[in-house]
């Protein structure tokens, strides 16, 4: 069964869907319009990106430290949780372990996320993005 | 706040706490662990800056689309190849990914 339609059957999962790292693609499920899945996708882009140069710097200062490649993030509100592993995010509500279940699927789903995520972020430069890079 | 309390959470490699700066203040490693902490005090950085951006989307999300939910923020975590960091406030906890229970993690910070 595809990831997206396994979180969605977790009660508790508002919306879950699959953001390209390039930005410019995105599907779903769940209780968003199509405008805020596409602010969803920009957001969980954003933050990949952003984890992504942290993990970098820290394996700079300390080689194979287990950070790197980053595999996702959560950020935990006060009643609910976005969660991002590799490509894909969760909106989940903050019920009981309805974060470690999704957290769960997803990891296992989804795999290790490898090092080439950042030429995949970056893809939209053009050219050949990752001689630019290295 | 209570770091040896932390280290109890399953899959606990590290317990730090940090200034409204970034700055290191105090912290917990398990023996035998490969956390440094010169790597505990990069990632204390990195985890206000995470917090005050993740702030940020929280209102931001609320005021442009008006669903409710998110503020005020309990936390933010990143996931690393073998371990992620739980962060919440001026508090953090590294564990292990494979024995990870966020949602004892977040609760940890934020009591404390």
């Amino acid at each position: 069964m595809h990831i997206v339609k396994q979180l969605m059957v977790i009660p508790g999962v508002i919306a879950a869907g699959e953001y390209a790292y390039r930005g410019d693609r995105f599907s779903y499920k769940g209780a968003l319009t199509d405008e805020h899945a596409r602010m969803a996708s920009i957001l969980c882009r954003a933050n990949t990106l952003m984890v992504n140069m942290q993990s970098e710097i820290f394996d700079s200062f300390s080689e194979n430290c287990g950070c790197r490649p980053v595999q996702g993030w959560i950020v935990r509100g006060n009643k609910m949780t976005i969660c991002s592993v590799g490509n894909y995010f969760a909106f989940i509500s903050n019920h009981q372990e309805v974060l470690n279940d999704v957290m769960t699927i997803m990891r296992a789903k989804v795999g290790d996320v490898q090092d080439d995520l950042l030429v995949n972020l970056y893809s939209k430069l053009g050219g050949d993005t990752r001689e630019a890079l290295y | 706040m209570d770091l040896q309390k932390m280290m109890e959470l399953p899959g606990a490699v590290a317990a730090f706490t940090f200034s409204d700066r970034g700055e290191l203040q105090s912290h917990v490693l398990r023996e035998g662990s490969e956390m440094t902490p010169q790597v505990l005090d990069l990632l204390a950085r990195s985890c206000v800056a995470n917090l005050a951006i993740a702030g940020m989307e929280a209102r931001g999300w609320e005021a442009l689309t008006g669903y409710g939910g998110f503020e005020p923020l309990k936390g933010f975590s990143v996931i690393g190849l073998e371990w992620s960091v739980v962060v919440d406030g001026n508090c953090g906890v590294v564990v292990k990914n494979r024995d990870a229970d966020y949602e004892a993690s977040f609760n940890a910070v934020q009591a404390s």
